[in-house]
């Protein structure tokens, strides 16, 4: 019962496909070099030292089992739900992994194709088509939820993007960002020399200053800190509102003295996370090996959801006797509002607000409940955006895909048009996002689709109802903005 | 024929039902030691009651009925219901349980069993239809996916005819004799098919255990392909 995998759709029933963007036409710009030469060879040869190293066999031969075909899982994925072609059923996509394991590392699948003629062979058709589906995956894991046997298509993206690297299919911008981090000279995915960073955060001072009438020096490279903190580099960049409401928490929760950024390396981006066991941990291991040299005890990570993510999970597995304990300033944050250690206004906030959860940070149901309990006790219209929590649909450039410029197209067309419809949905004026990467994807959406919301971080919002004790209070500042935008 | 029916219910019956067990066993003993021996220690933050909770959810999964398609899914329940209860509690089948593991399991009444093995056939026919009547079955649905549900099918159908006279169309004897063969080729197929689900179930759920990587695997991973020259 060998089974062919139909390369192209097949048109059984003389149905059309539903129109959908060509990304075929655009995959060499999608990944880089698609088709090297001997492909066929040297992806069999990876995938056979993938699974001599790593342990991911026993969960491909569980998976090659109970793979149930029922399709309950197409109903969850938001890119099968927009194009409704049968290539984005998230079960197919395994398929096509599990199928080529099956027929080359497998004691049956080996004897059925030497009885067989017309069993399964691996092409370079196939690895194209492999390297198309996994990047059209955001592994956002949605589709886990719902399938009976739990089968994770995030981790089978994940694992044949990793197959695909080790042949030199892998999507140019992550790989460009990644050996930046590892081996370039800045060890940051955005390049940012350290004379840079230096120049932004005086910046984020200066601003800081002149928001709240308090002069404030971030402390670097402090030695025997508690919290050695990490965001996604770009924020240096992009979101200076975000990481001067976590200086203002930081700041007015009287933890100044405890935190510190290391200027070695101070990017929390982990892009192995997307496509790479290897490069996830390098990167970790560049990262704890920061707090070790500056007698850290905990990693604070900013606001990022796979930033988060890999080092809440990956930390512990990779860091060996480095293995700090990781917090996300959301947690920080919450326990400051519980134990009222900060003050939020609640007379700041007008607009409607709602919250969008990072897939990384919300599916496993790590961090589902804290943000909305910040955002409650200070946020008078505060309105659930459904499905959310656990369920949430993801933003659409989740696994990496929002670093691809390449497929901007995609991704507003596709990836994220569900996430419009809810925002649209919704209907709220500000939509928090408490990630550098869904917070690009968002904005790119709301500018696509026109929608009139605002989208920000949790720690924007935080920024303009926060009271300082002795600092300009947030009414005032609030007038000086509201000028300001005049 | 009644020699043939013996050697079926005797040592072929043995035979075929311990390839079952011994294959599922195979599979439970290959993923607990990648759970207890190979994962080791790299399990200490496992989120163990989540994925508790969550394997109960699907083994009992009321909130699920409603999601995906609902027609399939509640036919898809209700099918297990009957495989399960049929072939374990059928008066019939309970005096072979006895003959052969000594098990004394509580009997079905004769209308509740009748009602059970009608309502799988019935669900399973859903099924089928389900999956060659929508394009987006056929799709994803391997030759496997179909025949497993013709496979099932078959012992249940051949037990409720061999059990009511009145509609069978053959002899006793040729009716039964299919039902034991059909059982049997389940049996054998459970442990090499999707059916391993039975146990392996349990283990697809927790992935989350299939998270925590190898330590050093991807260094080793780069260097066995590459040496030296592996890159970024
Ligand atoms: S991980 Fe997300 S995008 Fe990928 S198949 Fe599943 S639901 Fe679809
Ligand atoms: S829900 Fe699970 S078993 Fe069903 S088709 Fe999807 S991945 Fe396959």
């Amino acid at each position: 019962m060998a089974v062919q995998m139909p390369v192209t759709v097949p048109s059984g029933d003389g149905t059309e496909m539903p129109p959908m963007l060509d990304l075929r036409e655009k995959l060499p710009y999608h990944v880089e070099n698609p088709t090297p030469e001997n492909v066929v060879e040297r992806f069999l040869d990876a995938f056979a030292a993938v699974l001599e190293y790593t342990d991911y066999k026993p969960l491909l031969d569980s998976y090659c089992r109970t793979t149930n075909k029922c399709n309950r899982c197409s109903v969850t994925c938001p890119v099968y739900r927009v194009t409704g072609d049968p290539r984005d059923i998230p079960c197919y996509k395994t398929t096509l992994l599990l199928e080529t394991y099956k027929r080359y590392f497998t004691f049956g699948g080996m004897a059925r194709s030497r009885f067989t003629q017309n069993g399964f062979e691996l092409t370079s058709e196939l690895i194209r088509e492999m390297a198309d589906v996994f990047y059209r995956c955001t592994a956002c894991r949605r589709c886990t939820l719902e399938c009976p046997m739990g089968m994770d298509h995030g981790l089978i993206t994940r694992l044949g993007r990793y197959i695909l690297s080790l042949v030199g299919i892998s999507s140019k911008a992550l790989q460009v960002s990644v050996r930046e981090q590892l081996e370039g000279e800045t060890h940051n995915t955005s390049k940012i020399p350290k004379p840079a960073l230096l120049s932004n955060i005086e910046f984020l001072q200066d601003e800081f200053e002149e928001m709240f009438d308090v002069k404030l020096e971030v402390p670097l490279d402090r030695e025997d800190r508690d919290y050695v903190f990490f965001c996604a580099v770009s924020d240096y960049l992009m979101e200076p509102d975000t990481l001067m409401g976590n200086m203002a928490v930081l700041y007015a929760a009287g933890d100044w003295d405890r935190w510190t950024i290391g200027t070695h390396n101070y990017d929390g981006i982990n892009y192995g996370l997307f496509y790479s066991d290897w490069h996830l941990e390098r990167i970790i291991r560049q990262l704890v090996s920061e707090v070790t040299r500056l007698k850290g005890r905990n990693i604070l990570v900013g606001e990022c959801g796979h930033a988060s993510r890999s080092a809440h999970d990956f930390v512990p597995v990779f860091g060996g006797r480095e293995a700090y304990p990781v917090v996300s300033f959301l947690e920080y944050t919450l326990d400051c509002v519980r134990k009222g250690k900060i003050t939020l206004n609640p007379d700041i906030i007008e607009e409607t607000v709602t919250y969008h959860d990072p897939c990384n940070i919300a599916r496993g149901g790590w961090i589902v409940d804290q943000p909305r309990e910040i955002l409650k006790s200070f946020v008078r219209n505060y309105r659930e955006m459904t499905p959310g929590g656990r369920l949430n649909y993801c933003c659409g450039g989740g696994g990496g895909l929002v670093s691809i410029d390449e497929i901007h197209e995609f991704r507003m067309e596709i990836g994220g048009k569900v996430k419009a419809d809810q925002m649209m949905r919704t209907g709220a004026d500000i939509v928090i996002a408490p990630c550098a990467n869904c917070k690009k994807q968002l904005k790119e959406l709301v500018e696509y689709y026109e929608i009139p919301t605002k989208v920000m971080g949790l720690h924007d919002l935080i920024l303009k109802a926060i009271e300082i004790p002795g600092a300009k209070p947030a009414e005032e500042r609030k007038e000086e903005a509201a000028l300001f935008e005049m | 024929m009644q020699a043939w029916i013996d050697i079926l219910m005797g040592p072929v019956f043995v035979l075929t039902f311990l390839i079952m067990v011994l294959g599922l066993g195979r599979h439970l003993v290959l993923q607990l030691d990648t759970l207890l021996r190979r994962k080791g220690d790299r399990l200490r933050y496992m989120p163990w009651k989540k994925m508790a909770r969550e394997t109960v959810s699907w083994m009992v999964p009321v909130r699920h009925l409603t999601t995906g398609n609902v027609l399939f899914s509640n036919s898809s329940f209700l099918f297990h219901i009957g495989a399960i209860v049929v072939p374990l509690f059928l008066a019939d089948h309970i005096a072979l349980w006895e003959k052969v593991t000594g098990w004394n399991l509580p009997v079905l009444g004769p209308v509740v069993a009748d009602v059970l093995t009608v309502l799988t056939i019935f669900t399973l026919l859903v099924l089928l239809a389900y999956r060659s009547f929508f394009r987006k079955m056929r799709v994803i649905s391997r030759p496997s996916d179909y025949s497993i549900l013709l496979l099932v099918l078959a012992p249940f159908l051949t037990g409720f005819l061999a059990a009511h006279p009145s509609m069978n169309p053959l002899r006793w004897e040729a009716m039964f004799m299919l039902h034991l063969l059909s059982a049997e080729l389940l049996f054998v197929l459970v442990p090499f098919t999707k059916m391993s689900h039975i146990v392996l179930i349990f283990f697809d759920r927790i992935s989350e255990m299939h998270w925590q990587l190898k330590p050093g695997a991807g260094d080793r991973v780069a260097n066995a392909l590459y040496g030296k020259e592996a890159k970024v």
